[in-house]
This record gives C-alpha cells, structure tokens and sequence, in this order.
C-alpha cells in the first residue's frame, strides 16, 4: 500500500467514527463503543506500520499535500497570493506525537467502556472523544498554520464538549465554558501571530517559513519576537501556561478518562508540540519569556497541588506543573544553541504515558469509592485494589523522578538544560521537582496506605479486567520509555549532535555521566520530597500543613486567588463596556433617534391637523391673514 | 442565452398568484404550493450553481455574466430599461443561499395558524424578489426587486410578529429601512444622470465607466449615498438597532429570509456597485468604512452579551457578523473581498438556521427569555444538538463556512488595517464566544426550569382540520398527504430544513473551494476596477505607477 494513505487513514478513521455514532448508532451503547474504539486502535496500528515504513523519518508526496484554498492571482500583483493547503508534515515529531495520541487513545478508549459502561448517554461519549482524536491528530499531522489553527479550534471544542459532558450539572457547564473561553484568549494572540507572520514571511506552511528563515535569518525583523510571542498565546492557552492556566483544574468536572486524555496527555501537550514545531520562529527575546512563562507556571501549580485534597485535583495541578516544566525546557532551547525543545518533547512523551496512568487509577480509585474524590476519605487500598495499587505506584515515581522510571530521564534532561541555560530557572527546576515528590507522596500515602477514613474506602474493591488491563498496559512505557532511545530520536530531528545511542545499559547511566550535578539533584529532591511526605503524613488522619503554614496554606488552597483576580477583570472591562454599549443602543440609537423621528413627525403632524379642521371661520380667517401679510410684503 | 435564471425567478411568482388564486381555507393546500415553488427553485438554484463555470481574470476586458437573458423593456433616446438577467461568481452562490433559506423558511412555517393564505403569498413573493435582486443585471430591476422583496417584512412583522414590542419594532425597521431604500435610491438616480449613457446596466455602466470614469465631484457624493444606503439596509454601525429589535418581533420564516437573504442584497449592490463603478469615492470613503466595522464587531458583540431575549442575542450577533463584510469590503483586497463573500453566503445559512431554531423554541416552550430556559439539550435532542452547532458556527469555530469567510477577510484586511484587524479578531474570537456560550449554558445546558420540564420535539399534535375533510376531491388529496406525512416520515421531514442548513454550512466549510474558485475571477474584476484611480489623479498623486497591474483599458 501507498504510505501516503496511512496518515490520511490514521485522521479520518476517528473522524468517520464520530459521524457514524452521531448519525446511526446512537441507540446502541457497545456498538458506538466498539467502533470507536476499533477507528482508535486501528489509527494505532496504522501509525506503527508508518513509523515502521519511514524508520521515523519524513515522508513526502503529492497526497500529502492536496490544495484547499487557492486565492492566488498574480495579474493583480504580488500581493493577492494566498494558498493554504491541506497537508500533512510527517517526520519524527509528528510520527512520535501520532504513537503518543493512537496508542495512549486506545489505552484509554478501553478503559472508558468499562468506567462509562453505566452512563445514558455512552455513545454520545463515544463520539465525542472520536471527534478529539480526529482534531488532535489534525494538529499533529497539519503542515502549516492555517490548518494546525482549525484543528486546534477543534480540539478547543471537542475538549468543550467533553467536560460539558454532564451539562445538567451546573459547575461542568460552567467548566465547560470557562475553559473554551480561557482558550479563546489564547486563540486570539494565536490568530494574530499566524497573521504577522504571515504578513512577513508570505506563507503559512512549516517549510516555507523555516527554508525563509534559513536564506534570510533576519526576515521576521524587528517584530520577530511579537510575532513568536503571540504565537506562543495560543500555546499558553491550551497548554494552560500562566496567566491563562485557570481552566485546567475546573475541567476536572468531566469523567475521569477524559481528564486521562485530554488534559493530562494530548490536548494540553498541543501548546508544547506547537512551540516545536514552530521553534525556528522564536528569537532568544521569545524564548526567554517563554521559559520564565513556563518556570512560573511549574513553581505557582506544584505550590498549589500541595494544599489540594481531590485527588483529581492534585493531578491536575501536578500536570500543570510538569506542562510549566516543558514550556520552561522549550525556554532553554534558545540559550543552549544548537539544543532545541528536544528536551521538552522528551519530558512530553514520558509524561503522557505516567499521566494518563495515574488519572486512569484515579479514576479506577473513584469507581471503586464510589464516586468518592476527597483522598482524606480514602485509605488503605492497598490490599484491597493491588493492581491500581501497583500501577498507580510507578507512576507516582516516574512523575517524582525516580531512577530507572522514565520520568527521570526526562526531567534530568530539563534540569541539565536549565542548568546550563539560566541559573534561575535551573533552581525553579531542583524546587519544583522536590514539591513534585512531596505531594505526589502524599496522595500516595493518604490514599493507598495506613486505614480506610470512610464507608466506601472499606468497601472498595478492585475494577473489573477492561480497567485494569489500560493500566498495565501504560506501566509498561511508564517505566522503560527511558531507556527506548526516543531523546535520540528528537535530537536528530532538531539536528543536535547527538552522541548516538549505546544500547539500554549505556542509556540507564547516561544522565549521571552526560551532567551528573542536575542528575545528583535530581535524586536528591526525591529522597528530600519522599522523606518530608513520610515525616507529616506517615500517620496522619488529617492535613498538618493547614495549622504550620496558616494563611499561605489557604493562598495555596485556595490557588492564589487567581480566579476572583480574572473575574474581577473581566467584570470591569467586558462586563461595564457591554453594560454601556447596551445602555446606548437602548436609550440613544433607538430611543432617541427612532423614537425621536417618529415623535417629531407626529408633532408635525399634529400640528398639520389643527389646520385643516373643517371649519370655515378658520379657514377664512387663515386666509384674511395670508392676505394681510402678503399685502404687507408686497406694499412695503 | 438561457432560461434558468427567469425560471427560477418566475417559479415562486407564479406560486404566488397560484396562492392568491386559491380560497383561504384550503390550508394545506396552500402550503403544499409554497412548498413546492420553493423545493423546484432550490432544485433551479443548484442546477445553476454546478452549471456555473469558474472564471479566469483578466485584466484587459471586462468579464462576461453566465446565463444571461435579456429583454428589451423601455427603448427611448432618453431612457432605456432592460429586462436582464445574468450571474457571476458573487451573485451564483448568494442566489444558491436564498434558494435553500426560502425552502427552509417555508417549512418552518407550519407555526403560521391563521391567515395562512396572505402569510404565503407575502413569502413567495420575498423569495422571487430576492431571486429577482440577485440575477438583475439592470440596475432599475434589481431596486424593484430588492423592494418587491422587502415590503412584505413590514407587513408581516406587523401582522404576525410576537411580543410587545412589536409595534415599535414595525416603526422602526419601516422608517430604517425606507430611509436606506430611498438614499440609495438617490444614488443611482444620480448614477443613471452622471454617468450619461442613458441606461441602468450595470454591463453598459461598467464597460462606459472604465473607458471614461465619473468626474471626482460625482464619485465623491454618489458613492457616500450608494454606501450609506444600502448599508443602513445592511446595519452598518450606528444605523444598526433596527435589525435585532425587528427580527425578535418577526415571524420565523421573514427573521429567516430577511437576515439571511434580504440583507445581503445591500452587501451585494455595494460590491456590485459602489467599488467598481466609483474607485475615488473608494479610496475616500473606505478609511470609514474601516473604523465603523469596528463599531458592528465590537459594540454590537458587547450589546449582544447583555440580552436576556434569545432572539435580541442572536440579532445583535448577526448584526455584528455584518461588520465582517464590511472589512473584508474596506480592505479593498482580493482575499479580504472573496472572504467578504464568503461570509455572505454563510451567514445567509446561519442566520436563518439560528431564527428556525429559535422560533422552535419559542413555539414549544412559549418563550424566549434565557433565564427562563434551560436544560433544552436534554429535552429536545436533534435541536438541541442543532443548536450547540449553530452557536458554536457563530463563533467563528473551524468547519463550518463562516469561519473561512472570517479567516479570509482578517488574513486580507491584514496587510492594509493590522489595527482593525486586532480588534475584528477579539471581536470574532472572544466576544463571539462569551455571548454564544452564555447562550449555550443557559438555553441548553443547565437543569430543566419549570417552563422547559415537560416539553418535548416534534409531538404530532392536531388532527386534519374538519373544514378541510369535506371538500371532495382536494379534501381526498389533502388527507392523502396528511396521512403520508404521519410518524416517522413527519418527523424526518420537520428536521429537514434545520439538517439541510446544517449541511450547507459545514459543506462550505469543509470545501470552501467550491465557492472560492467561483468568486475569485470576478471579485478579482472588482479589486482591479475599483483600484483605477483616474490617470490625472494618479500621477498627481503617486508618480509611480498604481499598485495594481492595470492594463490599460483606460484612455
């Protein structure tokens, strides 16, 4: 078969499987559950035999390449050139991003069947997440801006639809529209930076900016770092960068597999795998405020995930964190030449597969709980669920660090390069991975250890084998993605010089050899952040920290106030001008003007009426006194 | 020569006198013609737009109208009035989009119950008149259409329309709407005087004016008045709180035709019109344009965040999609213009599906006040469903055509007015969403209130009226197609026209090429025609040569 054809299948097959559901399955639970979870698997099997065909590397053709809109005429001028395409840009990036989104779907397509199986509305269910896969590989695959924009909007509402999922509940609707407006915000700087860079560069397609940037390194000029920055806005959005990083918590409202997929490893990555992609972009003036971005971002969630009690929560804050920890990492990409995001990718891929497994035990946890999201509540699941226990285990010390787990090397990799990037950022880095370890412990603990607190933590049990299975099936990368090579894999594709593989014993040892001073802190923040955890939740029945920290325990509770500083903003802007603009239209425009002529007309008219009365006297006199004024004019 | 324009033009007027031919309570019957005058047009209306060739642009001769048909009207030494009909790329997909927005207003009209007769006689009419606005080449015909069309919304409004507002609402689009009517009027009569070729086709005006252009005095006050004009029939900010005030009083099936189609017809004359006839008055009065497509995006997207009234919300957001057109009109370019367009054509589809839906609404549950509804998504699935899509193609999301028009006009307009375009983006991309979504979430999502907890869609409710079982052999007819109608064919069939606007929209969506190559030749003529500065003109101002590559037609 043509290998042009798989990337057009690994798209349109979720695609088909969300029109079919919505328009003829509809009735039937395990027939939308069947199809859309066969078009996820077999997009998975499609993008192996790609990597496979290509060796990871780039593939190009005609089909890969078809015209969409053509607004090009030159006997006009130059300037009416306008060509988008829709294309597709296969190379190591998008090949790793298309396993990541297929395999990690699928995984988590199953898992749903079986935490969703109960729900009225399934297929609908099924056909939203179809529509995600569809739009999320969109962005992957798209070979310019344009595309990877319309894509991105599609990931912004399928992700709308999904934590809306349970709309009759007020606070998902509310979360729902929160975070597509939040999203929005970004959408807009998104829309400008593609527009000014298109503006300077005269097209939108990956190719043709990074051949022009290459000719002519100068050719964004002065407003090269606007451009990147507001390119970077749409990233900031979806990848949930500060200031803009308020939805992500609330989106928890959605059901739990969905917060597996969409907001801890696709969609959220997309804003990362956006600044990837268009790395060339960026001047080191970008970059920087890109890695502050991210450097603040990493430090304000991890401080917040340390006073959050719902275990979703603490997830949340924790994926928001490590999302600040790779945008911090695209930061570094700048400073140390020649390096680029490879870092950032890296740390993107092991975390999708740690993350999704740790929100898929947690949502195992909750099955089990009944519903239950308060870890206070929870306790001793240890013996009763071993499986979620185990798998839920390794992901905490891959997302903590811990050697061999995967999530050590990909940190280490952004530690190392912080370190040698900004001296700041690397102690942000050391800070945030010991927090990391801190409340990862204590999730760990309160839940999975000591007693059960509450009726349904004793009456747990473990979820049926379509749960279990997804969640080994992620431990396994969750452990050994370190040691696949797949930082190779990226350094080629940036073209970093890279010093070539050793085989998995070499890679096991590697970051204590290539920068051994981060791998040491590395270690060092998860025997401080593990040891810390023990000492205070050890046998603790509730939160000491509360009654320690006092007021910036509440500030970290509470997030900062962030939410009550936005609302207030939007409040004083958007809320009083509308109120304005509303009072105009209502009494000015209309009132005054509209109401203004008629009643002046109806003066007039008025007016007119008593002139014509039908009254003989008065017409005579009206007339005698015509006579008199004309005969005063004419005799003057 | 063809025919297909006059026929698809005549259908709906035939239908009409057929209308006022039968007695008024053959209800049914009555329906039955509007509906089929309207399905054969729509079949017209697509034959014509596949028939239709893209063409090529070429600047050394003016491009040529498909499928003309003229007929020699009034013939004098003073005056000459053509019959004349004809499309080009602009005109082919806006006659395609009121071809499907007159079918789908017909079929939501069922919530029309008494005087039936008048209700779809004054539809049809609207319909051939907007036909008839789009295919006239000669300008007298199109203002006679465009007025044939537009009289009836007064009537209408007045005889059917809903709520209290609904005598202030007639007041005040009659008074707009005449005020527009009659500026531009103004304008083409001093056209037809300046131009001095004794005749109103806009093929003998275009072909006159490029040899010999209008004197700068002339171009200076007709093309203010043309702009005016047919903007205030468009809304153009601040001449624009007549349109959400007299949609929400409308019946469905005029809010449908007139914010779909009707308004478009102001669109068109100005691209049609003003900027190829008069490239002065374009370059003087576009910098206005400019500023006041600001005032529709923005100020009028802030006026719709404040209603409580579904219908009032969706009024000022339509208003502030015009503000669209207009940049992509004041950016003078071929994108922004082809994206202009675009626009037109999608709103056309989107506007009328947002007014069925919510005449929908506001037939089951009795009312429109968002705090009052609730929980809808739930309760009514397929427009529920609908709903959440049209809202969400009304904030410019990506697979849906408005969003290729509004990315194209903003991509156009870039190069030219980067400020405007800053604020047209927060307006399209924010403001859009804050108000769409704040209707989704109280309309749709939410728990059910009380007015919304016991309603249901598409309940057949009525027996066959008795005045209408005993007439023979119509009643037998009558009855037949009532019986057919029954079940499930009833509902698929009271579906129909929110899924076939459904489908329009996401088709040119999915496709913008199908319109885009049909636009792009003669939007292109437009661009390079009202870029023709007079040569005097040119050199005084600019020694280079114009921007533009114009090869010399002119003297």
């Amino acid at each position: 078969m043509n290998p042009e054809l798989l990337p057009w299948i690994i798209l349109l097959l979720p695609l088909t499987s969300a029109v079919v559901i919505t328009l003829f399955t509809r009735g039937s639970k395990g027939l939308s559950a069947g199809i859309s979870i066969g078009a996820i698997a077999t997009a998975f099997v499609a993008s192996i035999i790609l990597f496979a065909k290509t060796g990871g590397g780039s593939l190009l053709g005609p089909l890969l390449n078809l015209e969409w809109i053509n607004l090009q005429e030159l006997k006009l001028g130059d300037e009416h050139n306008f060509i988008i395409n829709f294309g597709f840009k296969i190379d190591a990036l998008s090949q790793l991003m298309l396993l990541i989104v297929t395999g990690v779907g699928t995984a988590i397509h199953v898992f749903s069947w079986g935490y969703m199986h109960e729900d009225r509305s399934v297929p609908r269910y099924f056909a939203s997440l179809s529509l995600f896969c569809f739009s999320m590989l969109g962005i992957v695959l798209a070979n310019n801006l344009m595309m990877m924009f319309i894509f991105w909007e599609l990931v912004g509402v399928s992700s709308y639809l999904l934590i809306g999922f349970w709309f009759e509940k007020p606070s998902a609707a509310d979360a729902a529209k929160k975070a597509f407006l939040t999203n929005r915000i970004g959408d807009f700087g998104f829309m400008l930076g593609i527009l000014m860079v298109w503006g300077l560069v005269g097209t939108m397609s990956f190719d043709g900016i990074a051949a022009a940037l290459a000719k002519n390194p100068a050719a964004l000029g002065t407003m090269g770092t606007v451009a990147g920055l507001l390119i970077f806005c749409g990233a900031m959005g979806k990848s949930a960068q500060f200031p803009l990083h308020v939805w992500l918590p609330d989106a928890m409202e959605g059901p739990t597999p969905v917060s597996a997929l969409i907001h801890a490893a696709t969609m959220v990555a997309a804003g990362v795998f956006l600044l990837c992609r268009v790395f060339v972009v960026f001047t080191p003036d970008a970059l920087t405020v890109i890695g502050w971005i991210g450097a603040i971002t990493a430090l304000i969630a991890a401080l917040m995930a340390v006073q959050q009690n719902d275990i979703k929560r603490i997830l949340a804050y924790s994926t928001l964190s490590q999302l600040g920890y790779m945008v911090m990492a695209v930061g570094t990409g700048g400073v140390v030449l020649g390096q680029g995001p490879s870092a950032a990718m890296y740390h993107l891929t092991t975390h999708a597969f740690f993350k999704a497994m740790l929100f898929l035990g947690a949502g195992s946890v909750i099955h089990a709980c009944h519903h239950e999201q308060d870890i206070w509540q929870m306790g001793g699941l240890k013996k009763k669920m071993p499986v979620t226990y185990w798998t839920f285990l390794i992901g905490t010390l891959a997302l903590a660090g811990v050697p061999p787990f995967s999530g050590f090397y990909s940190k280490d990799a952004i530690l190392a390069a912080a370190l040698e990037a900004n001296k700041g950022w690397f102690v942000i880095a050391a800070l945030v991975a010991l927090l990391t370890t801190f409340y990862m412990s204590r999730l760990f603990i309160v839940a999975f250890l000591g007693k059960p607190r509450s009726e349904s933590a004793e009456h747990a049990h473990e979820s049926p084998g379509i749960m279990s299975f997804p969640l080994i099936a992620l431990a396994i990368p969750s452990v050994l993605a370190g040691v696949f090579g797949i930082n190779h894999l990226l350094d080629h594709q940036f073209g970093v010089e890279g010093h070539g593989s050793h085989g998995p014993v070499a890679e096991l040892f590697a970051p204590f050899g290539h920068s051994p001073f981060a791998a040491i802190f590395g270690v060092l923040a998860v025997v401080f952040g593990v040891s810390f955890a023990f000492a205070l939740y050890g046998n603790a029945e509730k939160d000491p920290l509360p009654k320690t920290l006092g007021l910036f325990a509440r500030a970290m509770a509470r997030r900062f106030y962030f939410d009550e500083i936005w609302s207030f903003l939007i409040r004083i802007t958007h809320e009083a001008l509308s109120y304005v603009a509303d009072f105009i239209d209502r009494w000015l425009v209309s009132g005054l003007m509209v109401r203004g002529t008629h009643g002046s007309f109806e003066i007039a008219g008025r007016a007119l009426r008593l002139l014509q009365s039908g009254n003989i006297q008065t017409y005579a006199l009206l007339f005698v006194a015509g006579l008199v004024v004309v005969l005063l004019i004419v005799l003057k | 020569m063809s025919l297909l324009l006059t026929t698809l033009i005549s259908v709906p007027l035939i239908a009409a006198l057929i209308v006022a031919l039968i007695p008024g309570n053959f209800r049914f019957i009555i329906r039955l013609v509007a509906l089929g005058a309207t399905l054969v047009s729509l079949g017209l209306a697509v034959a014509a737009f596949v028939q239709f060739q893209p063409q090529g642009f070429d600047p050394a001769k003016l491009a040529t109208f498909q499928m003309q048909h003229k007929v020699a009207w009034i013939t004098s030494d003073v005056i000459n009035i053509n019959y004349h009909v004809g499309v080009d790329g602009i005109s082919i997909g806006l006659l395609l989009m009121a071809a499907i927005v007159a079918f789908a207003a017909t079929s939501v009209s069922w919530e029309i119950k008494t005087g039936e007769k008048t209700f779809y006689l004054l539809l049809l009419l609207m319909t051939g008149g907007a036909f008839g606005a789009f295919c006239s080449l000669d300008l007298f015909f199109f203002y006679f259409f465009n007025e044939l069309a537009l009289v009836p919304t007064f009537i209408m409004i007045g005889v059917w329309g809903r709520g209290p507002q609904k005598n202030y609402a007639t007041y005040q689009i009659t008074l707009y709407l005449t005020l527009g009517a009659m500026l531009a009027l103004v304008g083409l009569i001093a056209l037809y005087v300046s131009a001095g070729v004794d005749s109103l086709d806009i093929v003998t005006l275009k072909e006159a004016l490029s040899k010999k252009a209008l004197s700068s005095g002339a171009q200076s006050v007709i093309f203010p008045l043309l702009l005016f004009g047919f903007g205030i029939l468009v809304g153009l900010f601040p001449f624009h709180s007549w349109a959400p005030l007299g949609y929400a009083a409308a019946p469905t099936a005029t809010a449908m035709m007139h914010a779909g189609v009707l308004k478009k017809a102001g669109l068109y004359a100005i691209i049609r019109v003003a900027l190829p006839l008069m490239p002065e008055g374009v370059a003087k009065w576009m910098p206005v344009l400019a500023v006041l497509c600001v005032g529709n995006i923005i100020y009028c997207g802030w006026v719709a965040m404040r209603q409580k009234d579904l219908n009032m919300l969706i009024g000022n957001s339509s208003v502030a999609h015009m503000g669209f057109v207009f940049l992509g009109i004041a950016s003078e370019s071929l994108i922004g213009l082809t994206g202009a367009v675009v626009i037109m054509v999608a709103h056309g589809l989107l506007a009328a599906l947002s007014y069925g839906l919510s005449g929908y609404v506001y037939n089951t549950t009795g009312t429109l006040k968002m705090d009052e509804l609730g929980g809808l998504l739930r309760k009514m699935p397929f427009i529920g469903v609908a709903m959440v899509m049209c809202f969400m193609a009304g904030c410019g999301l990506p697979g849906f055509a408005n969003f290729n028009g509004e990315m194209l006009v903003m991509v156009g307009a870039w190069k030219v007015l980067p400020n405007i375009v800053v604020f047209a983006a927060w307006g399209g991309l924010v403001i859009s969403g804050i108000y769409m979504l704040r209707a989704i979430r109280s309309v749709l999502h939410g728990p059910a209130q009380a007015r919304t907890e016991k309603v249901g869609e598409f309940v057949i409710k009525e027996p066959l009226p008795a005045s209408e079982g005993g007439l023979g052999f119509l009643g037998a007819i009558t009855a037949f197609f009532h019986s057919a109608l029954g079940g499930g064919v009833w509902q698929l069939w009271r579906k129909l026209p929110y899924a076939l606007l459904l489908a329009s929209l996401i088709l040119f969506g999915c496709f913008p090429s199908l319109l885009t190559s049909k636009i792009k030749g003669s939007i292109a003529e437009v661009v390079n025609l009202s870029h023709k500065v007079s040569p005097a003109k040119a050199t005084a101002v600019a020694p280079t040569p114009a921007p533009l590559n114009v090869a010399d037609t002119r003297n």
